[in-house]
């Protein structure tokens, strides 16, 4: 891929950019200050920059104002890298240089760095398709159709019990008779045993896909792959939407999910709403990659164990009861026509299975996404949603917790927090003079609201210019226009109203700050206790593993300087995005991940958190900025100190 | 091989903080062991005793605590003089009751020129306990800095709330703050960090951990103290490496157990013993869990408490 070579006056620092570079993403990458508050929608006119020379493109809105085109003053959002080129930041967004030397440490990891590859794998999948070609001379001696069928395919697969579906019966005459006996079967093969699931027509081998869902609570994902047995290309992802779960009209979290059961219809109205998400998924999947729906040949799901339970429609209240067990773990293959989904009528449903009432398929899914059960050494898995999920994994053991974050890292109890889509400020920098931010949104439009990176990055930078002190309150002395008591609360303006969608300012209150420090200090001290319990120091562990759909990215130098993320060197870090969604995808893709989630299971041994007296002091020690005991933040109080002469 | 008794190894020491000025100035702190184990460290500043007066007459006392005091109790200057010259007190305590919002809500300059009028008065230290309103505190403590300036007072409860104000004033006017926090390790370290970061320095600091009495809460109060210890000389934990306070006087004569008369309750036995006991026993703990100042009211319990220091040592 072609780089080049930008260099940033008065400063005199030159960075790489990849071509076609929007040069707004690369100052904040690289951690050049450029005002911006419109979100890169082009619209605030505060990112302007002097383009001294080279090679860059302009493709603004109609409704960008226009720049003196004299003194060469471009947008820096609407401007896109074509060549090398030197650019000079104009004084109204100039800080000086120690202050940008302080803020070199960049190190924002994109999603799904951290997870195995798909085409890495050889698909080897549990549902597959066989083509069959009957001899018509054979046919003369009047066996049957399917004996003719099971006798071609004992020879394939000797000593194995097969049977047919129903469906998949009544497919057979005319899938044999209409192709000159030329068909298609879709194999279900589970240990010493094989179902014939489909019939089609003609040799369609070349046309094998894979569903894979990730049901979150608030969220459901779901993916198109193909799983053809293709050993040059591998598994390919041929689309992915994501819609809200429908169950959400019924209640925000987990528990109220399950109050609602215990009404009259309340199990069939939530495993309907579900259902009905996932069918619209499936539906627009469709839309989007022209394949058709009878060549889907399997589906693998995972979610919390509440969510498992609803999807198939039993009965999870007894998860919320003393002494909280659920109903299973390992839950049955269902057919897609049980629980009314739009698939062939005896397409397998998988589901991965769960280690404990609050942790469930979807840690499981992470878990094997991150290969932490093939991983030498001490790995940490950490899950940053509602109930954050930690996992630790030595030489073949694992010990998970669940706690209590609440929904604050993704948006929820947050006056203008939002969900990780389009139009949530996902990357903010503030100037440590002025306090004038710069910021980025998801798709580049106008900010509507913050997500969890987003407010990862606010809270690491309000701290760290002084905005915050270590106990998460506004310094009332600092005199800016953005810092202002309303209403009895402190908040901070982070977007003036002109510039956000909705007209209105958006800012930050102590009260926010407030819930942010409880999510991060209860996933914290969630793993302080997991590996307290283990006897085990963050120094000692080789890798941490970070899901989560907080973002699309995580900083972790901000997450440390917050006391999200334990003070270990960056490159110990990696970032999963949806492990839930890829490890559902690896488990479609082959029989070696159906295995390794049931190894997983059973290695995985839970620890009730709420049994452990020292979860409530870790959590107090964890309720200040990055945390209450500095040796446990050496590199971040040295970072944090630095800044402060 | 002789035998040798195991001696635990202490790696951190309590800061030494001083109270007044002048040659009745007091140091505590700076102990290198657990309390009283002088077998296995240091202990160069015995514990010290304040003794309690209010700035206004107390009308809800027991006919035995004011016994003592019965002739200087309408007068704050006399009565913390009569501490001094009869009972022998080395620290004052001042307890500005009147100025609660809650109770008689007295103006605060008129409070302010009780403690002045105190201050002027005596020559040992004095201690200047606030009302434990955040607000009042953060105004009423900062004009009592103002006009003690050269006393080197300390001045206290300071909360995460009003640590900012009162932090500043007693940067200012060179006065030693009694950081206060409801008994938590955490909470306790994080408001000493924030006046560390406020610019307060480290010999100017007090931890008060909040007291209970015997039998309200005493054990946890005793549990989190022991802690502090712990963290402060075994773990280097210097954000915790400072002398203790406890406001003892006012959780003891507040509880049932020293209100009930023997009449009233026979089995109780004799009033003014048992509450006298119940101060003293309620010290004593506090001690031998680490603290440095106790506040207490009663002069025969604080007889008591200075006899088993010197029997400890």
């Amino acid at each position: 891929m072609k780089r080049h070579r930008i260099r940033f006056l008065p400063l005199d620092i030159v960075y790489t950019a990849e071509d076609e570079e929007n040069l707004l993403d690369l100052a904040l990458r690289v951690g050049v200050h450029i005002n911006a508050s419109c979100g890169g929608f082009g619209t605030c006119a505060r990112c302007r920059v002097k383009l001294i020379e080279g090679e860059i493109e302009f493709r603004g809105k109609n409704d960008t104002p226009r720049l003196d085109n004299r003194e060469n003053f471009i947008l820096a959002c609407q401007s896109y890298i074509k060549g090398d080129a030197t650019i000079e930041i104009p004084l109204e967004s100039r800080i000086d240089r120690t202050a940008l030397e302080a803020r070199k440490e960049l190190n924002v990891l994109p999603a799904s760095t951290g997870a195995i590859s798909l085409n890495a794998i050889d698909p080897d999948p549990m549902v597959f398709k066989k083509f069959i070609s009957l001899d018509p001379q054979g046919l003369r001696e009047n066996i049957d159709d399917l004996s003719s069928i099971l006798k071609t395919l004992e020879k394939d697969y000797p000593q194995t019990h097969i049977k047919v579906s129903l469906d998949a019966l009544k497919k057979l005459p005319f899938a044999l008779r209409s192709a000159n006996w030329q068909a298609t079967a879709t194999l279900f093969y589970q240990h010493d045993d094989i179902e014939i699931i489909n019939f089609e027509p003609e040799d369609t081998t070349e046309r094998q896909y894979a569903l894979a869902i990730d049901i979150g609570t608030t969220t459901v994902c779901g993916r198109i792959i193909d799983i053809k047995a293709d050993k040059k290309r591998g598994a390919r992802i041929l689309g992915e939407v994501s819609d809200y779960n429908a169950q959400i009209s019924y209640g925000d979290d987990v528990i109220t999910r399950i109050m609602h059961t215990k009404k009259k219809g309340g199990l069939k109205r939530l495993q309907d709403a579900v259902v009905q998400t996932i069918n619209s998924i499936i539906d627009e999947l469709i839309d989007n990659t022209h394949i058709s729906r009878e060549d889907i040949t399997l589906m693998v799901a995972a979610g919390n164990t509440t969510m498992t339970h609803l999807f198939i429609g039993v009965e999870p209240q007894y998860i919320m009861l003393e002494p909280y067990t659920p109903c299973f773990l390992f839950p049955p293959v269902v057919k897609a026509i049980e629980i009314g989904l739009r698939l062939n009528k005896d397409t397998p449903v998988f589901l991965i299975p769960c280690v404990a009432s609050y942790v469930g398929g979807d840690i499981v899914a992470g878990v094997m996404a991150a290969e932490l059960h093939k991983a030498d050494g001490f790995n940490l898995f950490i899950d940053i949603g509602t109930n954050g999920e930690i996992v630790l994994s030595g030489p073949s053991w694992m010990l998970c917790a669940s706690c209590s974050a609440g929904p604050a890292l993704e948006g929820g109890g947050i006056k203008h927090g939002m969900r990780a889509t389009k139009g949530a400020i996902e990357q903010i920098r503030i100037n440590p003079l002025t306090f004038e931010p710069a910021i980025l949104t998801i798709g580049h439009t106008k900010p509507s609201g913050i997500c969890g990176s987003g407010l990862i990055d606010l809270i690491a930078e309000m701290f760290s210019t002084g905005m915050l002190s270590q106990n998460g309150k506004i310094n009332r002395d600092l005199i800016s226009d953005r810092i202002r008591e309303k209403d009895g609360i402190w908040e901070y303006v982070l977007c003036h109203g002109e510039d956000t969608l909705t007209g209105k300012d958006i800012t930050i209150s102590e009260a926010d700050i407030d819930n942010i420090m409880r999510a991060k200090a209860a996933m914290f001290a969630g793993c302080k206790v997991l590996l307290d319990i283990s006897k085990i120091h963050f120094n000692e562990i080789d890798r941490v593993y970070i899901a989560g759909g907080f973002g699309h990215f995580i900083d972790p130098v901000k997450a440390q300087t917050i006391g999200l993320l334990p003070d270990m060197p960056v490159e110990k870090f990696k970032f999963i995005g949806n492990g839930s969604l890829q490890g559902a995808s690896l488990y479609a893709l082959s029989k070696e991940y159906v295995r390794a989630a049931e190894r997983i299971v059973k290695m995985m041994t839970n620890i009730d958190l709420s049994k452990h007296s020292s979860f409530m002091e870790e959590f107090m020690a964890a309720m200040f900025l990055p945390h209450t005991d500095e040796r446990l933040f050496p590199d971040t109080f040295k970072k944090l100190k630095k800044k402060d002469m | 091989m002789p035998f040798e008794i195991p001696k635990i190894k202490y790696t951190g020491r309590i800061k030494e903080v001083t109270i007044g000025s002048g040659n009745k100035a007091i140091k505590v702190g700076g102990e290198s062991c657990f309390p009283f184990y002088t077998f296995e460290g240091e202990m160069p500043n015995l514990p010290k005793i304040a003794f309690e007066v209010w700035d206004s007459e107390p009308h809800d006392w027991q006919n035995w605590a004011k016994e003592p005091y019965i002739d200087v109790l309408h007068d704050p200057v006399l009565w913390a003089k009569k501490c001094i010259d009869v009972f022998g007190a080395e620290m004052i305590a001042l307890q500005l009751i009147s100025a609660d919002p809650n109770g008689a809500d007295r103006h605060i300059e008129e409070v302010v020129r009780v403690v002045k009028d105190v201050a002027d008065a005596i020559d040992c230290p004095l201690i200047v306990w606030g009302t434990s309103n955040d607000e009042k505190d953060a105004i009423l403590l900062r004009r009592v800095a103002e006009v003690c300036e050269g006393k080197n007072i300390a001045i206290g409860p300071v909360s995460d709330k009003n640590y900012k104000q009162i932090g500043a004033s007693a940067i200012g006017y060179n006065h030693v703050v009694m950081a206060s926090t409801p008994i938590d390790v955490n909470l306790a370290k994080q408001l000493n960090i924030l006046l560390g970061n406020l610019g307060v320095k480290e010999e100017k600091i007090l931890m008060d951990p909040t007291s209970g009495a015997l039998g309200y809460g005493l054990e946890y109060t005793y549990s989190v103290m022991e802690r502090d210890r712990m963290a402060a000389l075994t773990q280097e934990d210097t954000k915790l490496q400072y002398p203790i306070i406890c406001n003892v006087a006012q959780e003891v004569w507040k509880t049932k157990e020293t209100r009930i008369t023997e009449k009233e309750d026979p089995k109780l036995g004799d009033e003014k013993k048992r509450s006298i006991l119940m101060e003293a026993i309620t010290a004593m703990t506090l001690l031998l869990a680490g603290a440095d100042i106790l506040i207490m009211r009663h002069p025969e319990s604080i007889k008591l408490i200075k006899d088993m220091i010197k029997e400890l040592i």
